[in-house]
């Protein structure tokens, strides 16, 4: 199996906090976006981007490359913060997150930015999405995995389930899904609007191999993924605990930073928070 | 009317010439639990490493078509008529037209030609969904020959193709071999009086309404709009520029189908054309054989030709 070092741990989780700064910044500059569920899932997605996934920005269309989906597509900030930083657009072009012309669209969109593979956005469909290209590889035998990130509210989708038995039943093992348990959804905490516990014995019950971890410890998040990989006539699906608007203070756990844009004091101490206040 | 009975639907033309297909084209089929009603299972058979059975989850179904498809791959969707163009219609939109996917959808049970099955299973608002869709082409066949030829149209056309397929075999109209054109129509009964428009099923009541008017000696010219997007403009100008009058035929809602589309077209050239339309008024139809609720519901012969003769009586009042 393969090992990630200690040293490489620890530069994981600094640029998992640029990626957080990097959120932040994007949806202040817009005034607009999704900081809540960016921010939780900010730690796997760098894990992803930074450690497990076989890619190369410079060649984005590479046919054996690993394919990333976003499914919960309102939290895109942290996925084009990842890219951006990973190099496949210039670092500039976040700025224009949300504005006209622009190339980072409301929510992820293909064929417009390197690096998106499917359109996502309405809940539960890039999950769905995400069967279809694992069936695709596994008929074109090819090795390349899929890593789809959902929210979890998005699990009240039908669609979800629909496509869990479809995984289960073309054993999927180049699938594996990772659910961004912050325990919060845009109207309140999930337990209120439509519990969904027990998440990990449904995917379980629904014949992927689970794991439950906490998303924000790297060497954690690191490892189950490199298991995931290692397993064979399934998909998988990691539940991973984490806190909505982690890394910064007076976003966490809160439902109102769903989807609202910090106001420029806001944006100062979150900066504070997460970069000692350097832009 | 004077023409061969059909042995097949046109559902099982279409799938039929898609597992014919099958050895020279790599596209998937995806099907949601209706294979042996869409015929699907040709394919599955033939090529069973290709063929896809989501269960019943016309949804996941058709998003994971649309993520198959963002690698390269055309995928079919079979199903019927409601469920893919209501129940996955915001699939549809957003994951296979706005990314312009090679997703196909096999649309069996179009109109109230599964009329024995009743409302729930008559796909009557389709056309009007599946038309306004950007980036979405839609044909309807009628017979055994323009099923097959639209299987070859929608394989070949980039991007998404919706074919509304029908349940029952009706007649056959064209000989093998005939070809069709994205953006075509057939005229198949020539005249000078009126033009009457149709697609899929209501061609041949079509015919059939031309045949009772020349008796009266009304010649009505007849055309065949089996692709209803794009939609043959040249072909329709060609037949009302001699005729002056047009009467839109179509097994779906009056409201928002084919005709309300060349309609208003009509208006916004300022052509001087007679138009009348005739398909369901604003309701659901119901449970009964095929004959008996499209005479009820006046989606046929005698109910066009009553429509054709006011057209006409209207014409030569001006």
């Amino acid at each position: 199996m393969e090992e990630t070092t200690i040293t490489r741990i620890e530069e994981l989780k600094d640029i998992a906090n640029e990626v957080r700064f990097r959120i932040v910044d994007m949806v202040y500059r817009a005034q607009s976006g999704h900081c809540g569920g960016s921010l939780s899932a900010a730690d796997i997605v760098t894990a992803l981007y930074f450690e497990i996934m076989k890619i190369n920005p410079a060649a984005p269309d590479w046919p054996d490359r690993d394919r990333f989906i976003l499914s919960k597509g309102h939290a895109c900030p942290v996925q084009y913060a990842a890219l951006s930083l990973k190099g496949y657009f210039p670092l500039d072009e976040l700025g224009t997150f949300r504005k006209l012309h622009s190339r980072l669209q409301g929510h992820p969109v293909a064929g417009k930015l390197p690096g998106i593979e499917v359109t996502t956005g309405s809940l539960g469909i890039g999950f769905c999405e995400g069967i279809g290209l694992g069936l695709d590889a596994k008929l074109r035998k090819q090795d390349w995995r899929v890593w789809i990130v959902l929210g979890d509210g998005e699990l009240n989708e039908g669609a979800v389930w629909e496509a869990a038995q479809a995984g289960s039943k073309f054993h999927l093992d180049n699938v594996t899904a990772i659910v961004d348990r912050n325990r919060l959804q845009n109207d309140g905490f999930c337990d209120d609007i439509m519990p969904i516990e027990p998440v990990v014995e449904k995917f379980r019950v629904f014949g992927w191999e689970t794991y439950e971890i906490d998303g924000h410890n790297m060497s954690e998040i690191v490892r189950t993924l490199h298991v995931a990989r290692q397993v064979k006539g399934k998909p998988t699906c990691i539940v991973a605990r984490t806190v909505k608007g982690k890394g910064v203070s007076f976003m966490e756990n809160v439902r109102d930073w769903h989807g609202k844009a910090p106001n420029s004091e806001q944006y100062e101490q979150a900066v504070r928070e997460l970069r000692g206040g350097r832009t | 009317m004077n023409l061969p009975r059909a042995f097949n639907p046109t559902r099982k033309a279409f799938s039929e010439q898609m597992a014919s297909r099958g050895a020279e084209s790599d596209f998937a089929v995806f099907e949601s639990d209706i294979g042996y009603s869409t015929y699907s299972y040709l394919f599955g058979d033939r090529f069973p490493e290709r063929y896809f059975n989501f269960g019943i989850a016309e949804v996941s179904t058709m998003a994971a078509a649309a993520g198959m498809a963002s690698n390269g791959r055309t995928v079919f969707v079979a199903g019927y008529g409601v469920f893919l163009t209501m129940r996955a219609l915001e699939v549809v939109r957003s994951f296979v037209c706005y990314p312009h996917l090679n997703v196909k959808i096999l649309s069996s049970h179009g109109g109230v030609t599964a009329a024995i099955d009743g409302v729930t299973h008559q796909a009557t608002e389709d056309i009007a969904f599946m038309t306004t869709l950007p980036e979405m082409k839609v044909l309807c066949p009628c017979d055994t020959a323009s099923a097959k030829a639209a299987f070859d149209l929608a394989l070949k056309t980039p991007g998404p193709v919706f074919v509304r397929l029908m349940r029952d075999p009706l007649f056959e109209l064209y000989p093998e071999g005939t070809s069709f054109a994205l953006g075509g129509s057939k005229v198949v009964r020539e005249g000078s009086d009126i033009t009457i428009a149709a697609y899929g099923d209501m061609v041949f009541e079509a015919i059939d309404a031309a045949d009772r008017l020349a008796a009266r000696g009304i010649r009505a010219e007849v055309l065949d709009l089996y692709s209803i997007k794009p939609v043959d403009w040249a072909g329709i100008t060609a037949s009302i520029s001699k005729t002056h009058t047009l009467l839109v035929v179509e097994n779906h809602q009056a409201r928002n189908g084919l005709g309300t589309y060349i309609g208003d077209a009509l208006l916004q050239t300022g052509a001087s054309v007679r138009y009348d339309h005739v398909g369901l008024e604003d309701r659901f139809a119901e449970s009964g054989d095929y004959r008996g609720v499209i005479e009820t519901y006046g989606l046929c012969a005698t109910n066009i030709e009553a429509h054709a003769k006011k057209l006409l009586a209207a014409n030569q009042g001006r």
